[in-house]
């Protein structure tokens, strides 16, 4: 392990001029169960490291009917995960939090944290994108809504300016008839990156598809909206004809890479299989 | 064999350090931490074929808390072993401490000591190398081309490691001329891990007299100390070399590493203790794989299936030096002339170097490789023949008295009777013949069903003439000390040596304690490979046992007054036969008496083996996503014999984890090795992907105790590498009859199913 400062700001203002001053190889630690091991693994150069666990009012989660729900910057996956109204209403997100890591990493991490990893395999981005979620952030001079689809720069990037911090995580309530599913790909059942991974959010009527998000994850330097897929599949029924060409479109949108865990053409070919199976997914389990 | 009621082997007694496992009070060699100790850490090369032009380390030992930095130039320039066994006549001298040239990507080229490992660690990147770059051969088919640059001035040349080895019986060509099929395949396999849970790691100590005590996580200590006596110019008794706990090694830590000898030298110069610790990564780049292998086999059948001529050639790599190749090609060609018999065989075995990480001893050791190759050209044989598998094999199953590998006469024999048996409790032919072969959830997945045997030596003769050695003491209240030099790797070796100890002499289990792990204690010993610790030093135990039962036994008949042919020992109570009321405990025959100490009684046992063979079947069955690929292992059934069992969980739990690793090994694990480069592209647990416990079937394990072997305690036979043998043709086979795509190679990724299965879709 390298040496690095340690910091505990008391209140975001502290810590946003913590990250202001000390400038780039100033990090923020919530979680840290990615953080620790790329320090070790010196994969990121860690000069200071702000912990902002002192912080209060980070650490809530609420939820209700016409607002939908939100948590803070410190909420734990494993927290998360136990969560009633996430099991009832986000059952995408619930998934997601579930194939993360293990339990024991789900405990200590921080589902901010994930986020604001900003990696294209991250497991609760596309669920999260796909249910039209935001981003809160905190600045001395005022803070932003994001949307989390507009939050991310490229892979490890996202768009918070210096001392800048995400506070908090809000997703729209579900509305009557939709329904939403997750489904990561990987050689293992646990402890895994996901190859590929999708997320269906689907609204309907009278078996009419009424609005449709899908989110594609390790596909792309960033995880990715298929909205032209989208766009077939809004105002049709479900009927298997439309979705094979949904799920080909989906193929047509991503943009992977090949690497040690899988060529480029197999994960293209995974958007295919796996869009076509979440939406049938979600059709299943309508909220 | 005759009938006997036994006491202690063959239960599941608690294992002697459970409680320190559980309570975490078991000392494993990081846990050890001494005054004023440093740390140390490797250079490592950035790239794969080199010569060294020059290092400069004086920015790294001009900063604060660096004691030491060790380049080619500082250390003792001894060509030695990788691999060193003293009686194996195959071992390849071809490494140095530190050499001038870098053979592979990640080869240690200097070390530093420091008073943390931070510092350390940091002090690397201050020494500056700089290299003459070296042609390289990244793989064994450049490595074999008559103008490729050569990794070693030693050895026949070609890069070859040793001179090929060829085994010749029978006549191959009137086999195949009396043969109706004749199968001819190529065979791969990817490069496995150990990633056994307890990294790489030693301490060294020196004191006022020269001597050098030296912990470290090792199978095999008294080679550890003979290499690292014989690199620095010590006698035997002034290297100590200690190991307690282990936290695995799977065979890879039996050779001499890199990191073993600078930790004793850095620790010399600093006149300080030095600690050395592998990081996970460096298990990767730095540790012991499988052997990659090519392997072209020829086999011809008769139509009723039986066998009748094997042609074979196989290349292993070896990577940048010898390690345990010449044993790894010697063992793994060797196996192929049996599990299947056959009269007429031809094979020819090769290890090639190549710039790329070490490969050792693994778990298997050879005949993993071979095995795969053989059982999936059985099944394919079998199919067309329209033969049924399980029929197949038993057809050509080895027998007692067949010649095995080792050239002997096999003695026991369970391979029929694993087939049988499983075939029956697995309802193979009720499987196999169930029409309905997709997941109602899911029509995309489809289910198929698989067997693989294998047979695996309990010794390494006769490449090695092994000896197991074992000392019993009687302490004056009854309780028994055994030493013994036997590792104990974390499989339970030392509870069932316990075991035999306390049956043999006639006490309890409790009241036999182990002293292992200290070269300046314990009797000599080979080091635990082999699957032979239990058979071997097993074996020698109960010799030692046996003699010191007989001397308690005279010292009581002198109390007592009896004739030592009348008395007995059980559980500690020496009995009169036919006098009941006359019984004395251990305490009052071995307990001093008022003026007179105790009778020093102490018994030793030696034991040189020459081999049995252990013997299985896995029945496996898998679940294929025909969209996506995904192979799931959902159940095994491995059905194995290994002679009388000592210890019943302990035996299971060998056979459990060698299935986990034998389905990564299939499915999932391989080291990759960037072959333009060297590079490593997946140093790490989180791209080289073990199965977890998650992703572990359902194991149903049945252990007969057909074919015991005269030879081990009671006929007790090696389970160490056995249950990593068979689990992988067994899946590949049961690929095959889930989606009737044949596979030769491991490992089968998602990719190469739906590879494999377009292919099917489109032939004509």
């Amino acid at each position: 392990m390298r040496r690095f400062e340690y910091h505990e700001p008391k209140s975001l203002d502290e810590a946003s001029e913590l990250l202001g001053t000390l400038g780039e190889g100033a990090f923020i630690l919530a979680g840290g169960t990615d953080l620790f091991v790329e320090i070790r693994e010196r994969l990121r150069e860690v000069k200071h490291l702000i912990n902002i666990k002192r912080i209060s009012d980070l650490s809530a989660i609420e939820y209700s009917e016409t607002s939908g729900l939100r948590f803070g910057a410190l909420v734990t996956a494993g927290e998360l995960e136990a969560e009633p109204s996430v099991i009832r209403y986000y059952p995408n997100l619930r998934r997601a939090l579930a194939e993360l890591a293990s339990i024991q990493v789900r405990n200590r991490a921080t589902v901010i944290g994930n986020i604001c990893r900003a990696s294209p395999s991250a497991d609760t981005i596309p669920p999260l994108i796909a249910d039209g979620a935001s981003i809160e952030t905190f600045r001395p001079e005022g803070g932003r809504t994001i949307p989390l689809a507009e939050f991310f720069a490229g892979p490890g990037r996202t768009v918070l300016e210096q001392g800048e911090i995400a506070i908090a995580i809000i997703i729209p309530p579900p509305q009557q008839g939709s329904g939403r599913s997750y489904i990561k790909h990987g050689r293992r059942k646990a402890m895994e990156l996901a190859t590929v991974g999708v997320a269906v959010s689907l609204d309907a009527k009278d078996n009419i598809c009424t609005g449709a998000r899908i989110a594609l994850g390790a596909v792309g330097p960033v995880v990715l909206r298929a909205h032209k897929a989208e766009e077939i599949l809004i105002g049709s029924s479900f009927d298997q004809n439309t979705v094979e060409r949904v799920a080909e479109q989906a193929m047509q949108e991503c943009t992977p890479i090949s690497n040690v865990r899988s060529s480029a053409e197999y994960r293209r070919s995974m958007v295919g299989v796996l869009t076509r199976r979440a939406i049938e997914l979600a059709r299943e389990e309508p909220a | 064999m005759t009938k006997q009621d036994f006491r202690i082997v063959g239960k599941s007694v608690k294992r002697a350090d459970v409680i320190e496992k559980v309570t975490g009070e078991g000392k494993y060699t990081g846990d050890y931490h001494m005054p004023g100790m440093l740390y140390g850490k490797i250079k490592r090369a950035e790239i794969a074929h080199a010569k060294i032009t020059r290092i400069d380390v004086s920015r790294a030992l001009a900063y604060p808390g660096v004691k030491a930095v060790l380049t080619h130039r500082d250390v003792p320039r001894v060509l030695h072993y990788g691999s060193p066994h003293p009686r194996s006549a195959s071992c390849t001298k071809d490494q140095y401490i530190l050499d001038d040239r870098v053979r592979f990507w990640g080869e240690g080229v200097a070390a530093v000591a420091a008073i943390s490992e931070e510092v350390a660690d940091e002090a690397l990147d201050l020494i500056d190398v700089e290299h003459e770059p070296l042609p390289g051969v990244y793989d064994i088919d450049t490595a074999q081309a008559p103008d490729a640059p050569q990794l070693h001035d030693v050895g026949p040349g070609g890069n070859l490691v040793i001179p090929p080895v060829r085994i010749e019986r029978g006549d191959v060509e009137r086999g195949f001329a009396e043969a109706d099929l004749i199968l001819e395949g190529e065979f791969e396999g990817g490069r496995p891990v150990p990633t056994y849970m307890e990294p790489n790691v030693c301490v060294a100590d020196w004191d006022g007299s020269n001597k050098l005590t030296f912990w470290t996580s090792t199978q095999t200590s008294f080679m550890v100390r003979g290499a690292l006596a014989e690199v620095l110019g010590l006698p035997l008794n002034k290297v100590r070399v200690l190991v307690d706990h282990m936290g695995g090694g799977f065979g890879a830590k039996q050779d001499l590493f890199q990191h073993e000898f600078l930790c004793a030298l850095l620790a010399k110069q600093c006149r300080r203790p030095v600690k050395m610790e592998f990081t996970r990564r460096e298990t990767f780049i730095a540790g012991r794989s499988r052997h990659p292998f090519r392997m072209w086999l020829k086999q011809g059948f008769r139509k009723d299936g039986t066998l009748v001529a094997r042609d074979m050639k196989i290349i292993f790599e070896s990577g940048a030096y010898g390690s345990h190749s010449p044993g790894v090609t010697n063992v793994g060609t060797a196996s192929a002339t049996s599990l299947y018999r056959c009269e007429n065989v031809r094979l020819d075995g090769r290890a090639v170097y190549t710039n790329t990480p070490i490969s050792g001893a693994y778990r298997g050791y050879g005949v993993v490789q071979t095995y795969y190759a053989l059982d999936i050209q059985m099944d394919e044989a079998a199919e067309r023949l329209g033969i049924d598998p399980v029929e197949m094999r038993l057809k050509n199953a080895v027998r007692e008295g067949d010649i095995a590998p080792s050239g002997h006469p096999i003695v026991g024999c369970g391979l029929e009777a694993c087939i049988s048996h499983g075939a029956d409790a697995f309802d193979w032919a009720g499987k196999r013949n169930n029409p309905n072969r997709s997941d109602p959830r899911n029509p995309a997945i489809r289910k198929g069903w698989g067997i693989g045997c294998e047979m695996h030596g309990s010794s390494a003769y006769p490449g090695i003439k092994e000896q197991g050695n074992a000392t019993v003491k009687m302490n004056e209240d009854g309780s028994v000390t055994l030493l013994t030099g036997a590792a104990g790797l974390g499989t339970g070796a030392h509870t069932a040596l316990a075991q035999i100890v306390a049956e043999e002499l006639g006490v309890t289990f409790e009241s036999v304690s182990v002293v292992h792990g200290d070269t300046d204690v314990v009797p000599w010993d080979i080091g635990a490979f082999a699957s032979h610790t239990t058979y071997l030093v097993g074996s020698a135990a109960k010799i030692a046992a046996a003699e010191l039962r007989e001397r308690v036994l005279a010292r009581a008949a002198e109390l007592l007054q009896e004739s030592a042919e009348n008395l007995g020992l059980v559980d500690g109570i020496i009995t009169v036969r036919g006098n009941p009321g006359q019984s004395i405990t251990l305490v009052e025959a071995m307990g001093p008496t008022r003026g007179v100490p105790s009778e020093h009684l102490i018994a030793s046992g030696s034991y040189t083996p020459t081999k049995s063979y252990s013997f299985a079947a896995h029945f496996v069955e898998v679940a294929v996503d025909t969209e996506t690929g995904i192979i799931e292992c959902r159940k095994v059934m491995p059905v194995h014999d290994v002679g009388k069992v000592i210890h019943p969980i302990a035996a299971q739990g060998q056979i459990e984890g060698g299935i986990q690793q034998g389905i990564g090994h299939t499915l999932t694990e391989d080291y990759v090795i960037d072959r333009t480069n060297g590079r490593s592209l997946n140093a790490g647990l989180v791209d080289y992907k073990m199965p977890l416990s998650m992703d572990m079937p359902d194991i149903e394990t049945i252990i007969l105790e057909a074919a015991p072997d005269p030879g081990g305690p009671w006929g007790a036979k090696g389970v160490g590498e056995d249950p990593i043998i068979a689990i992988g043709p067994a899946i590949c086979n049961a690929v095959h009859d889930a989606i009737g795509v044949r596979f030769h190679h491991y490992p089968i990724t998602p990719e190469d199913v739906l590879k494999g299965l377009k292919a099917r879709r489109e032939q004509p």
